[in-house]
């Protein structure tokens, strides 16, 4: 097993994972798990099922705490879940009793918030997202794609330092899937936030990121960090990007794995 | 391209007014049959007073209504003067609408704080175990004992009716919010427990508890009821009042006052528990 991790503490260094393990009563999810994402930088976590990837973001998050290793946050451990990490779920998890705005309001009327201008930020949000018609409308009432539009504008609407996505395009068709990836591509480069995106796809992962973390499940460990230098719009067809996903699907590696 | 569209939506809307007439005059039918029966029944038994008929009781529903009575309305002292159903009406939910507001607030409350509280759960779910089978009306001694069987002991056994259904329709609603949702607000800043309950819990558990408060309606109608033929003044004192001195047909009259009373609240409920929950 490779790892190639940075032990050095960068200053540069937004989020920073150290000798994460936690278990759960059957499995280890995360062993000795470490690395870090740079500001504003782009990183995918790729893996097969059961590797530990939603739970390593959880903990980023503050949803979850590791057994061991800690987990910080600029310079600060992270304890719990906070505002300066906005969280975009698989299932979407809008609040079904909310519209479209109502969703979007959410962070912006907790207390902790100023909210001065809380009607022309969510404003801005839906047309961000591109769903300033369907502001009155349900989740209910929306496409997959569309819920997951009202995700991210949630979550960006607290700007936060950090985005992270667990598996957000996992449940949208393919095409929809396209354009959202383009979106958040687009949205990425205005807001230069930091990213953090879990998905078990290796095309969806070398179109947005910087770079990709692999990881090998039973125990969840990070196999190797795979840096993506391309130039975006990635087209999938291209040489290089046919490269980089042959590299992560090798180093994905043992025949076990194969199904992601 | 347009026009079809058009010709086959009115051709829908069509054929499910067609399948709505249908149950219209099925339904109209089920109830003709029934009167028939009724009527024949009346007419075929002696004496009179064991069936009394269709027409003999409609007589007594209306004479509900050119009738009236004085009723003393309770806190203020005051006398009131309505047509005798609607005062002996009025005198059910005198002790009714009380009983079962204070129930379901009661009942939603303490369901929503155990649904929520893993501690408060295990502290009380044991007593609850024990305290839940006891039949409302079993409580008419304490609410004998206690206050006596008037508007406020009527009460009391309203609010215990009201108070489980409403119970156990908040506790199941806040035990099956998702935890996505509780995540995703506390990653939006949601930080104290009470917050959580206010933002999420409760509204996402509002489907359950609004069903609670529908079952208890009626449910507190039939013990209302019960308790009124302990002695306390209502529509059910008149059910049996009137059979004391064999008019039974304005038992009957009463009967059908107490399903239009509980049709006219439940029908009511709806209309709100639709438009609160147009989420849905």
């Amino acid at each position: 097993m490779s790892k190639q991790l940075p032990t050095h503490e960068d200053a540069s260094e937004k989020i920073t994972v150290r000798n994460v393990s936690k278990a759960y009563e059957s499995t280890q999810a995360l062993e000795d798990v470490s690395f870090s994402v740079s500001a504003g930088e782009f990183c995918c976590i790729v893996g097969p099922s059961g590797c530990g990837k939603t739970t390593l973001l959880r903990e980023v998050a503050g949803l979850e705490e590791p057994d061991s290793g800690s987990v910080l946050v600029g310079d600060e451990p992270v304890t719990d879940p906070g505002m300066n990490r906005g969280m975009v779920f698989q299932e979407y998890a809008l609040f079904p009793w909310r519209t479209v705005r109502g969703n979007i309001r959410f962070g912006l009327d907790r207390p902790a918030c100023e909210c001065a201008d809380c009607e022309e930020r969510v404003r801005e949000l839906l047309d961000l997202v591109g769903l300033a018609d369907f502001e009155d409308a349900y989740p209910k009432e929306l496409s997959g794609g569309m819920k997951q539009r009202v995700g991210i504008a949630r979550a960006l609407a607290v700007d936060p330092e950090i985005l992270l996505m667990d598996e957000p395009f996992g449940s949208v068709d393919a095409r929809t899937r396209d354009r959202l990836h383009a979106e958040l591509l687009e949205i990425w480069a205005q807001t230069e936030q930091t990213v953090v995106f879990v998905t078990h796809d290796i095309d969806e992962a070398v179109t947005l990121a910087d770079r990709v973390v692999v990881m090998d499940a039973d125990p969840g460990t990070v196999q190797s960090t795979i840096s993506i230098d391309l130039e975006r719009p990635r087209e999938r067809t291209d040489h290089d990007f046919v490269d980089s996903v042959a590299r992560i699907r090798d180093e994905l590696g043992s025949p076990n794995h194969r199904r992601c | 391209m347009n026009h079809q569209a058009d010709t086959s939506s009115n051709t829908v809307v069509a054929a499910r007014s067609e399948g709505d007439l249908r149950r219209y005059l099925r339904g109209f039918g089920g109830l003709l049959a029934f009167l028939l029966v009724w009527w024949v029944g009346a007419m075929t038994t002696q004496p009179s007073y064991l069936v009394p008929g269709p027409l003999d009781s409609l007589r007594a529903f209306i004479d509900l209504f050119t009738t009236s009575t004085a009723i003393v309305v309770p806190l203020f002292g005051s006398a009131l003067v309505l047509p005798t159903g609607l005062a002996h009406l009025a005198e059910t939910l005198f002790h009714y609408v009380p009983g079962l507001l204070l129930g379901a607030s009661c009942g939603i409350g303490l369901g929503l704080l155990m649904g929520w509280k893993g501690a408060l759960d295990d502290w009380l779910r044991p007593l609850i175990r024990v305290l839940r089978p006891i039949p409302p009306l079993a409580w008419v001694v304490f609410a004998i004992v206690w206050f006596g069987i008037h508007h406020t002991g009527a009460a009391f056994i309203v609010f215990v009716g009201a108070f489980w259904i409403n119970f156990y329709g908040a506790y199941g609603g806040v035990e099956g919010v998702s935890s996505e949702l509780t995540d995703a607000a506390s990653t939006l800043g949601v930080e104290r427990d009470l917050s959580m309950l206010k933002l999420v819990a409760l509204p996402s558990a509002a489907p359950q508890v609004l069903t609670g408060f529908r079952t208890s309606i009626g449910r507190c109608w039939m013990i209302v009821v019960g308790a009124e033929l302990f002695g306390a003044p209502g529509v059910g004192y008149e059910i049996i009042n009137a059979s004391n001195n064999l008019a039974m047909a304005t038992s009957v009259a009463y009967m059908f006052l107490i399903s239009l009373a509980f049709l006219c609240m439940d029908v009511g409920f709806r209309l709100v528990e639709r438009r609160v929950l147009a989420w849905r």
